[in-house]
């Protein structure tokens, strides 16, 4: 009874229950209760971890030039939990740009986008944006070769852009080139600027649910109609609305729960990422790679012919987040479950297929040669044992000449061009000679840089790599001469 | 949509019409026809103005600082020494660093640059930027095979800086040098992109 | 209160395991896997993977280029001539110079770490007194005589490479004028004292029956090899210009 009127004196000064009423406890559909509806308030848990996790790293991190290398390894290595506070923002991002993503296809399949919640997709798209732009600036703060290069790639990529395009790169490296101001300034933008945006936007992006109402669970054969929706929508609240807090509120928590875990045992687990080198351009001997969410912009890059890269960067890119933003604006009615849409459900499998597929690609670089390689993986044994002199000085110069940095042996070495354990099944030594002399298809031409010995040395060697039984290769002209 | 606002930009009409959209029976809240000067609504526009007045003089410091690298600091180049044109043997081409004379003293080594010096022969260099001209990623040079490779996506050079193979839209960024009392000075000073290589 | 007893006692006792625990959970960086230059590496495997492995074979042997985990050849070459060609590398051949001053990847410590470990992980000073081999070129006091050579060459290794050395049941070719051409005399002088015993080829010791190559058969042998060499190596065309390896290397491109 005691405790009664004290919660009465507290709810007669601060208000509390109209604003349950209107936020935590608004009413949803029963059915939106459901497992599909947890990777949003997933990704808002990410997004709070990163900034209680941010913040504890901003206590010690020195963003500037000369110090943040230092100041990461005084993390990893001295700091009481510093690398494992690291490793949580570190998995956190991972997480949060993992479960944005996944929170936008069911949002997409669900075609929870449509009337009247375009603008929540709308909105979400800028979060999207956002958290990109977040998770690009972040590994610029890991602030090692990784960063400083990939700095490097982003200005490349502005510099592309017809007209203003070396206005921004001294826009975005704060000078003429990648260092200390360019730090600071994205130090500004991954501390201050995108975080604000973020939550500016997560909050219009939940008042924006709350307005419009949760999404209900789309059933086949129930399209949106423009007309009767909203009256459709509040009937069913009417019929089986249950209030979000704290009903409908279980399967979030719990799924918070894990994703919290999950963020937490990767840390555990796998540890922070980096630093590796310090950002010094001078120490060459690097391979910049980007975080994974980049990955398949990485390959991207790589695998475009050459002459629509530009066009690709500047135009399509740019087009492609328009037609991210308009997509509840061409699509505003009609059927939301995906079974009655199956040209978004293709639509989606062949974007996520190429994206993976892209970042796979772009984990292994195939295109890129493996500079080590050629002083690192030896020739394998069976190909040296029995070879005459000559051939063995030719694979000498296989290894000498950087070649094995493209070309592999059994499997190992660089993958940019074919592997050689076959080539003397597949070429003639006239062939092998044109194509070492003059490259083409991708391959330098060696004619300036082997004497004429290490091109018959080479052309020896290789002229025994074949698989044991199958013939040498021949010409159609040889062929006949034989015969 | 909260009042001052709808007064302040369109008066009665539009006041009506979204308060009969939004929320029915607002709109008897505002006065049917265009609404007199008075000293409140005077002062309200006058409390605007002068705040759209203190908006841009705050601006212009703001923005100005901000975009401030884009106007101050263009067309950096500078000569810069790299030592005596004996350190580089002829025929050879050797990893060079200079320190970038744009700096503040906060760069620490991000402000070292390197390059590749290509001494053809006697007085005849060329000076290559460590950039691959794809994007950016540090280029190394392979003697044996007279080869400048990119680890990022697979560009190669030959030793002119001309391209060999690969993504490349064009060469090796080349810059300016001249020799000076047998010094080599190398003209640099910004990292080279398409759109200003070097 | 005691409802909530266990509970206490549980979160309590999380708190502390993971306290304790952090120190050993395998995400947690090692000092071993702290970042170091690529110029402070010094300890000898990892050089030599990098560095060495791609043509010299995985421990040292059975890669195309000369095996270097025999005690043998570290006794005949000896330490100095080693730490020289990794510096130094051999101009015309395919062993590449190491030193940063040359324009090689390492640092006069790193040539050092390999040359040491090299001679210390292979070597056996016990087995080889320096003075019971024949002498290395450079101190070669005994000048060869192809004449003689071509017979010392039929008696010592012919068996294998053929007679007239132009590749037999057991081994290659040796007189291929693109071979000769790519090996230094020195090399030439060094695989016949100490051939290839990874890939079968014994030294000095086992080429005949009994007995030993003498300095003066070896400094022979060599002589005949060398006067193999053609001047226009590799083409049947050989009388056309041609230009020699080391101006090719320099020009440019037009």
């Amino acid at each position: 009874m005691k405790l009664k009127t004290l919660g009465d004196w507290f709810e007669k000064r601060l208000q509390l229950e109209p604003l349950y009423r209107n936020s935590a406890g608004h009413a949803i559909p029963r059915s939106s209760a459901s497992w599909w509806y947890v990777f949003g308030s997933a990704t808002l848990i990410c997004f709070v971890l990163q900034i209680v996790t941010g913040i504890c790293l901003a206590l010690v991190y020195v963003p500037a030039a000369d110090e943040a290398w230092n100041s990461l390894e005084y993390l990893n290595y001295q700091q009481t939990f510093g690398w494992f506070l690291r490793a949580v923002h570190y998995w956190g991002s991972n997480f949060m740009v993992a479960l944005m993503t996944i929170h936008m296809l069911q949002v997409f399949l669900f075609g929870a986008y449509k009337y009247p919640r375009e603008f929540t997709w709308v909105i979400g798209c800028v979060l999207f944006l956002c958290t990109l732009g977040l998770a690009f600036t972040g590994q610029v703060m890991r602030f090692d070769q990784d960063a400083y290069w990939g700095l490097g790639i982003g200005a490349s990529i502005m510099g592309r852009i017809p007209f203003i395009g070396n206005d921004l790169v001294y826009l975005v490296l704060g000078g003429p080139i990648i260092a200390g101001e360019t730090l600071s300034r994205f130090f500004g933008l991954h501390v201050f600027v995108l975080p604000g945006l973020v939550i500016l936007f997560v909050v219009v992006h939940l008042r924006l649910v709350l307005k419009t109402g949760i999404n209900d669970y789309p059933i086949a054969g129930k399209p949106v109609d423009l007309d009767h929706y909203d009256e459709e929508y509040e009937a069913l609240i009417e019929k089986e609305g249950i209030p979000f807090f704290p009903d409908g509120v279980d399967k979030d928590v719990i799924f918070g729960a894990l994703v919290i875990s999950g963020v937490l045992a990767c840390a555990a687990l796998f540890g922070p990422a980096g630093p590796n080198g310090p950002p010094n351009p001078t120490l060459i001997d690097t391979v910049p790679r980007p975080d994974f969410y980049f990955l398949s912009l990485f390959a991207v890059f790589a695998l475009l012919p050459a002459y629509t890269e530009t066009f690709v960067i500047v135009y399509l890119l740019p087009v492609a987040v328009v037609a991210l933003f308009a997509i509840p604006f061409v699509s505003r009615a009609g059927e939301k479950h995906p079974s009655r849409r199956p040209g978004a459900v293709v639509g989606v499998l062949m974007i996520m297929t190429i994206l993976s597929t892209l970042a796979y690609l772009g984990l292994s670089s195939p295109w890129s040669p493996h500079m080590d390689a050629w002083t690192r993986d030896p020739v394998p044994v069976a190909m040296v044992k029995g070879r005459s002199p000559l051939a063995l000085q030719g694979a000498a110069v296989l290894q000498g000449k950087q070649c094995r940095n493209c070309h592999s042996l059994d499997g190992i070495g660089g993958q940019r061009g074919p592997d050689l354990s076959d080539v003397a099944a597949r070429l003639t030594n006239d062939q092998l000679i044109r194509q070492v002399l003059q490259g083409g298809g991708n391959m330098p031409a060696y004619g300036h840089n082997l004497s004429p010995s290490e091109v018959t040395a080479l052309v020896a060697f290789l002229g025994t790599l074949k698989p044991a039984g199958e013939p040498d290769a021949a010409n159609a002209a040889q062929r006949v001469l034989i015969q | 949509m909260s009042d001052p606002e709808t007064g302040s930009e369109t008066g009665s009409e539009a006041g009506s019409e979204s308060g009969n959209e939004a929320v029915p029976g607002s709109g008897q809240r505002l006065p049917p026809s265009v609404p007199p000067v008075t000293r409140r609504s005077f002062l309200f526009r006058l409390g605007i103005g002068l705040n759209a007045i203190a908006a841009s003089l705050m601006a212009v410091p703001i923005i100005g600082y901000v975009i401030s690298a884009t106007f101050q600091k263009r067309a950096m180049q500078a000569w810069i020494p790299l030592g005596e044109i004996d350190q580089f043997p002829e025929r050879e081409t050797r990893l060079a660093k200079y320190r970038n004379p744009f700096t503040v003293p906060w760069d620490g080594t991000t402000a070292d640059i390197p390059c590749w010096v290509r001494r053809i022969d006697g007085q005849r260099f060329q000076i290559f930027a460590i950039n691959c001209a794809h994007l950016g990623c540090p280029v190394r040079w392979f003697p044996q095979s007279g080869l400048f490779m990119c680890p990022c996506h697979g560009g190669v050079y030959y030793e002119d800086g001309s391209v060999a193979s690969g993504p490349p839209p064009r060469g090796l960024y080349e810059y300016e040098y001249q020799i000076k009392n047998g010094a080599l000075w190398v003209r640099g000073g910004q990292t080279p992109t398409l759109s200003e290589p070097v | 209160m005691t409802r909530n007893r266990p509970w206490t006692i549980a979160l309590v006792a999380l708190a502390a395991v993971s306290l304790v625990a952090c120190d050993s959970l395998p995400g947690r960086p090692r000092e071993a896997d702290r970042y170091r230059l690529p110029s402070e590496i010094l300890d000898f495997a990892s050089l030599y993977d990098l560095r060495c492995a791609g043509c010299h074979g995985a421990d040292g042997s059975l890669g195309p280029a000369r095996n270097l985990n025999d005690p043998l050849y570290i006794a005949y070459a000896g330490h100095t001539a080693i730490r020289s060609v990794i510096a130094n590398g051999v101009p015309g051949t395919a062993m590449p110079s190491f030193l940063d001053s040359t324009g090689g990847p390492l640092t006069a410590a790193q040539v050092d770490a390999l040359a040491d470990g090299i001679v210390r992980k292979w070597g056996q000073p016990a087995r080889y007194a320096a003075a019971a081999l024949p002498p290395s070129s450079q101190a070669a006091s005994v000048t060869g005589d192809p004449q003689r050579g071509a017979e010392a060459f039929e008696t010592a290794c012919a068996h294998c490479h053929g007679s007239g050395g132009t590749g037999g049941p057991e081994a290659g070719s040796v007189v291929n004028s693109a071979f000769l051409n790519l090996v230094s005399d020195r090399s030439l002088r060094t695989t016949v004292v100490v051939g290839r015993r990874d890939l079968g080829m014994p030294g000095f010791d086992g080429y005949v029956k009994g007995r030993n190559l003498t300095p003066q058969e070896v400094s022979d042998i060599v002589a005949w090899l060398v006067a193999q060499r053609s001047e226009f190596p590799g083409q049947p065309y050989a009388a056309g210009p041609t230009l020699g390896t080391g101006a090719e290397k320099g020009k440019g491109r037009d």
